[in-house]
This record gives C-alpha cells, structure tokens and sequence, in this order.
C-alpha cells in the first residue's frame, strides 16, 4: 500500500509551518515604525505621510482578511499563503525604492497590507483548525497565536539591529528575503481543505447564516473592543507614562513587558480554551482589562505599578486569538473558518484604528489620557457582556442545507 | 525515544528558549532602540 502524497503534512508539521509563517509575517509588520525616523529624513517627507500609509496597511489588512480568508477556503490556503508573501515581499522591495507618497502609500499601505492578510491569522489559523482534533484545537490555536506574539516581540530589536548595521534600504530588503522564506512553507499549509464538513454549504449561504447568528455578531464586537485596547495601549503607553514623570527607558521596559508576557498569555488561554468554556475566558479576559485598567489609573504611578500593569496586559493582550477563532471553528464548522474569522477580524482592525487615532485626538483636544483611559474600561465591559450570551454549540443544519 | 530523553530534551528545549526571550528582553533596552521609540508611537 502506497501512502497518500500529503502524509508528511503531519498536524505537527502544519503547526510549526503555521507558527514560523506568523512569526515572520508580524514581526516584520512589527518593525515599519522603525522606518519612519530614517524614511522621512531623506526623502524629507512629514511623518503624517508615513503613519498615513501604515493606517493604509492597517485598513487594507482588516478588509482584505475576509476575502483572503474565503480564496483559502474556496482554492486552497497554500496559494493564499504564497501569493500574499509575493505581494508582501513585493511591498517591501518597493518600499525600499519608493521616493513618492503615493509609491509609499501603494507599497508600505496596499501591498504590505494585502500580503498581510493571506499570511496572518484568519488563513493560517483556518488550516490549524482543520488539522487538529476539537480537544486539541484551542491548544494549538493559542501555540500559533503565541507565534505570531513571538515574532512581534522578537523582530522588533533585530529589524533596528539591521538598521543600524546596513541602513534602511538594505534592511528592508533583508526584512523581505526573512518574509520570503514563507513561500516554501505555504506548501505545508496547502492542505487539499476539506468540504466534507460544510454540508453543501456555499459561501453566500455561510454568510448570511453567520449574519443571522447572535454570537457572531458579539465576537465580531468584541474582538473591536480587542483591537481598541491593543492599539490605543502599545501606541499611547510609553507617551502616557513620560508624561507622568516617568523616564523613556521604563516605557520602553513596560512595551518589552507586554511583548514578553503575550507570548504566556496566549499559549495560556489556547490552552484553557480547549479544557474550558471559551466564551467565559473571553468573558474574563475582558473583564480582567476593565479592572487591570481601572486599578492602574487608581493606584499611583511609578516603575513597579507601570510595569505591573503591562505584564497583567501582556498576559490579557492576544489571548483572545486563539478563543474567538477557536469559538468561529467550534460554532460555525471548519469548512468558512478561514472567511469567517476574517470578518471577526475586520472588526479588531475597525478597532485597531479608532483606538490609536481616537487616543491621539483626545489627547490634543483634553491635553490627557483621561477619557481614553475611561472609554476603554467602558469598552471592555460591554465586550464582557456581549461575550457573555455567546452560545457555544455548534449550529444545527438541516441535512442537504 | 526513552522517555527520560523525551523529558531531557524538552526541558533543555524549555531553557533554552526562556534564554532566548530573556536576550531579547535584554535587546530592548538598547539605546538606539529606544531613540526609535518616538517612530513606534506613530505607527503602532
């Protein structure tokens, strides 16, 4: 008896495939800040110009997931995977050549962004999913999930190594050889999807069935509430601890802290997810943010709470991953996960944005953190809440249907 | 493979990446990282 061509695809291999992919693609993602102090000073373009086309990157990133996510389903995820890191090496070579705002925008904003989509979490976590066991699926979705926390955490201080060593142009392309490496490992990922599971189902139909469905809509919110926190934190932190008088260094720690307990937090929930109730770990990791939050603007600031309360973040920060697409996986089937959790994650990347814009803008017109601090306890309340009523059973289709 | 080995391995496999983390941690703390921090800030 001869073995099936795809054997060696072992659930193993496809994780570890799945973990380097994501690490690679969002720490190079991680390090575009890097760039804007080198970029703007010698083509002597306003760093609006350059966080305008990472906020291009960011939205181009959310849309695009849930169509990269539904070409995975529907023509399988290794060509996904492979043509996005064309694009995104693409993105890279260009914006290392681009002298205009509008190559910038269309390099560094459109095509890092649609690279990013095929190569993040709504592909790769969509064939996870379907090559691992219901046991063990949340435990591997928080393995990948702490991947993807690694790479943000990891590629950060080699990506300004880089910049030191060989200045911005080569290390961005050095950064787009590290991006390459994903196209041999889109081959692990293509994994021949399995329609078995749908039920005849078609992509209009999924859609409008998750359309109609309570708990999609409530994950949907909560991961915007996610993607507000995340955002508004990382970007506004260091500057919210300087201005309490605390120095540049201990901002810097507090953001290597968050990075560094991210990886623990999401290992952490993945695997709680696959022994418990997920919908109540996103209830308490929610909650817990709204109290972390709270206490932290009540007790005085120093070294130690600041620090305190990014590690608290840190292990609260991307847990979320691993339990909103495992509950899309365990609700709505395997056979659109990849579709489906591309739209759960427009909803964290509407969120990313409006809370890195909507920190800076209260900012300048109050001259503190105050009210972003309070929107965000609020926010994370009422993701509690909307986590609360998800129902976890997977849904009931008529046969045929 | 001898399920001591198994244990050995995993646990020098453990070390070795909390090593890994620790050093990166330590690579935060570089100067020139934290000149950058202003650029981190505006985009995220």
């Amino acid at each position: 008896m001869t073995l099936p061509r795809t054997a060696w695809r072992t659930p193993l291999l496809i994780l570890i495939a799945g973990c380097v992919i994501l690490t690679l693609s969002m720490g190079v993602r991680h390090t575009a800040g890097l760039f804007l102090q080198p970029m703007t000073m010698d083509h002597g373009w306003s760093r609006e110009t350059f966080s305008f086309a990472i906020a291009i990157q960011n939205l181009v990133w959310g849309l695009a997931s849930p169509f990269a996510g539904a070409i995975a389903d529907r023509h399988g995820a290794g060509r996904t995977v492979l043509g996005a890191a064309v694009l995104y090496v693409l993105g890279l070579v260009l914006m290392a050549q681009a002298s205009t705002p509008l190559a910038f925008d269309l390099s560094a904003g459109v095509l890092i962004g649609l690279g990013l989509s095929g190569t993040t979490f709504a592909v790769i976590m969509g064939v996870i999913g379907r090559h691992t066991t219901p046991e063990r699926r949340s435990l591997a979705l928080g393995i990948a999930s702490a991947g993807g926390s690694f790479g943000q955490f990891a590629v950060l201080p080699i990506g300004q190594a880089l910049i030191n060593a060989y200045g911005w142009q080569s290390a961005l392309l050095l950064l787009a050889c590290g991006v390459g490496l994903i196209a041999p490992l889109a081959y692990a990922m293509a994994d021949g999807h399995k329609p078995a599971a749908s039920g005849g189902q078609s992509v209009g139909q999924a859609l409008r069935e998750a359309g109609t469905q309570k708990s999609f809509h409530y994950l949907f919110w909560g991961f915007f509430v996610c993607g507000f926190q995340t955002a508004f934190i990382m970007l506004h932190l260091p500057s919210f601890l300087v201005d309490g008088g605390l120095s540049a260094n201990v901002g810097m720690t507090a953001v290597a802290l968050i990075g560094l307990f991210n990886i623990f937090g999401s290992f952490l929930f993945g695997w709680a997810g696959g022994r418990g109730s997920k919908k109540d770990l996103l209830v308490v990791i929610y909650a817990a943010r709204a109290v972390a939050i709270l206490i932290f603007m009540m007790l005085p600031l120093t070294t130690v709470t600041a620090w305190g309360f990014a590690a608290v973040m840190g292990i609260l920060w991307l847990g979320t991953v691993p339990l909103t697409n495992g509950l899309v996986a365990q609700i709505f089937g395997l056979r659109y996960m990849s579709m489906l959790t591309g739209i759960v994650f427009l909803g964290h990347q509407l969120g990313s944005f409006l809370g890195a814009w909507l920190g800076g803008r209260i900012f300048d017109q109050t001259g503190s953190y105050g009210l972003a601090w309070t929107i965000s306890i609020v926010l994370s309340l009422l993701a509690a809440l909307c986590s609360w009523p998800i129902n976890e059973k997977p849904l009931l289709r008529p046969a045929g249907a | 493979m001898k399920p001591q080995w198994r244990w050995f391995l995993a646990g020098a496999g453990a070390a070795l990446l909390l090593l890994l983390l620790a050093a990166i941690f330590m690579a935060y703390q570089m100067p020139e990282l934290l000149l950058d921090w202003s650029n981190l800030s505006y985009c995220g």
